[in-house]
């Protein structure tokens, strides 16, 4: 009886993640760059009151047992790194990756974060920067006067100065890939870290071996998130939670009843 | 106690542990590659009354759950369009390396270690038919053939290996979905009729709506199981304070 009250607990606590996971998703459904989670639920483990493959008799054996199971709890939220919309912008500091590549980006901590938001601007300093106030690495500084600035898919960067017709190159965009992307660590604003599950970076330049993709000038990355699939998740996650909700009714109804056994 | 209390007494404990299967069920609706449990009643008939074969006697028989069996029927594949999501349309497991022996599991959401070996999502590493695991050359996607073979860059990686269970055979849930063979003797075999789907994975295949009869079933059965123990009571209770009483 208690068993059944903690399993559906765990339901309920499961859902809730659920839930907690598909409102991030959907409150990001505009952040460019950004890959959405998937919650994943394991089985807890099995109290066994009968061993599966115990003696029943002098030549036979209990084939499948009793085993009550104990709930369920949310395992992982894996991120999903399939390829964003484009939408055009004509900016020409907008760059999306078509492939599996992340740009490098140094932190105000000194750490190297990897982000898909291609969306950089200038400092005062002309260094290509993030959102956020991020350099891009390999740096990437452009003159007060600098015109034309054309970043190819090999992501060669250069540019023109006033009265020049021949161009200046910038610097080189370099990207780096990882055997687990799903192992990324999410610190915010667009950005992941490294961790022991993604592996190190492999850094490579854009359209090389690597398959780290190749860039395109003028364009942003939307958010992977499909709002139909997360209303569609966000209801069978209501309903598992209602049907988990039913059971701990159930369970305490089926106790009232044995305590009202005694009279 | 008299027989009908026993009997009434032994169906209320069984109820209760259907009940708590069932809540492990509908716990686990949301668990992919997660295969529901029901119970299975008989009857408790003691040693003692087995052995007395003397006719005209009625022995008192408890309803019991003897044992569950799991439901290994084909949950919804669901499409996720990520290429290290499997699912498996038919009879059939994928083969993991636990610390302790193989475990199984029909739970296709799969990763890349940090080395590039497909493992589940527990880390625990594939096997293949050659008993060896995946491993991953490049970061280019990894293709899987409806027939398990893991291909990457057009080269070969192996064939993942895919079993079922001979018929009657002890299997044991674990936990994070994955069954063992209890009995060491059996050895599951190749699975025959099964696909790999790539990019699709296979949800718990727990029916909200069935549980949902079966737990208004349960309640009810435990409340009319309640009343015959309540009547049982009123009847010795009228037993000793009405039939026995004294006329002075």
């Amino acid at each position: 009886m208690i068993r059944a009250l903690y399993s559906a607990a765990t339901g309920m606590a499961a859902q809730q993640t659920n839930v907690d996971n598909i409102a991030n998703n959907l409150a990001n459904a505009n952040t460019a760059g950004f890959k959405s989670r998937r919650a994943q639920f394991h089985d807890l483990l099995y109290q066994s009151m009968v061993q599966p493959g115990t003696a029943s008799g002098q030549q036979t054996i209990v084939p499948t047992g009793l085993q009550l199971g104990m709930g369920t709890r949310a395992s992982s939220n894996e991120i999903i790194f399939t390829q964003g919309n484009f939408s055009q912008t004509s900016n020409p500091l907008d760059l999306v990756i078509q492939g599996n590549g992340f740009f490098q980006v140094l932190r105000p901590t000194g750490d190297i974060a990897y982000t898909r938001d291609g969306s950089f601007q200038l400092d005062k300093n002309g260094n290509l920067v993030t959102s956020s106030g991020d350099m891009v690495q390999p740096q990437i500084t452009f003159p007060p006067n600098a015109q034309a600035i054309n970043i190819a898919t090999d992501g060669s960067v250069s540019y023109t100065l006033p009265g020049q017709t021949a161009s200046q190159l910038a610097g080189q965009l370099q990207l780096a890939v990882f055997q687990n992307p799903a192992g990324l660590n999410s610190i915010g604003q667009n950005e992941y870290l490294a961790t022991d599950a993604s592996g190190d970076p492999i850094i490579g330049t854009p359209g090389s071996q690597q398959g780290a993709g190749t860039l395109l000038q003028g364009y942003t990355e939307q958010s992977n998130v499909s709002v139909v699939d997360e209303f569609i998740n966000l209801i069978t996650a209501q309903r598992a939670y209602e049907a988990n909700s039913k059971v701990v009714k159930a369970a305490d109804e089926m106790y009232q009843q044995v305590n009202n056994l005694s009279q | 106690m008299d027989p009908l209390t026993i009997a009434a007494a032994g169906g209320l404990r069984a109820r209760m542990e259907t009940l708590d299967m069932l809540a492990n069920n509908l716990a686990n609706a949301g668990t992919n590659g997660f295969k529901s449990d029901h119970e299975f009643y008989n009857l408790y008939v003691s040693p003692e009354a087995q052995a007395s074969d003397s006719p005209g006697t009625t022995t008192t028989t408890i309803p019991v759950i003897e044992k569950n069996w799991t439901d290994f029927s084909q949950g919804m594949l669901v499409r996720t369009d990520n290429k290290l999501d499997l699912a498996l349309d038919g009879k059939g497991f994928f083969t993991a390396k636990g610390p302790s022996g193989p475990l199984y599991t029909r739970n296709g959401s799969f990763r890349l270690s940090p080395k590039g070996e497909l493992t589940t999502a527990d880390g625990y590493p594939l096997l293949t038919d050659d008993n060896k695991t995946i491993q991953s050359q490049s970061t280019s996607p990894l293709e899987i053939a409806k027939d398990g073979e893991v291909q990457q860059d057009g080269q070969v990686l192996g064939k993942l290996r895919l079993v079922e269970f001979p018929t009657a055979a002890p299997v044991d849930k674990v936990g994070n979905t994955y069954f063992q063979m209890t009995d060491p003797l059996s050895k599951p075999t190749p699975a025959s009729s099964v696909k790999v789907e790539q990019g699709k994975i296979e949800s718990s295949n727990v029916s909200a709506a069935s549980s949902a009869g079966h737990l208004v079933k349960v309640m009810r059965q435990f409340e009319m199981l309640q009343k015959a123990i309540n009547l049982s009571s009123q009847m010795n209770k009228s037993a000793v304070e009405e039939v026995a009483k004294v006329v002075s």
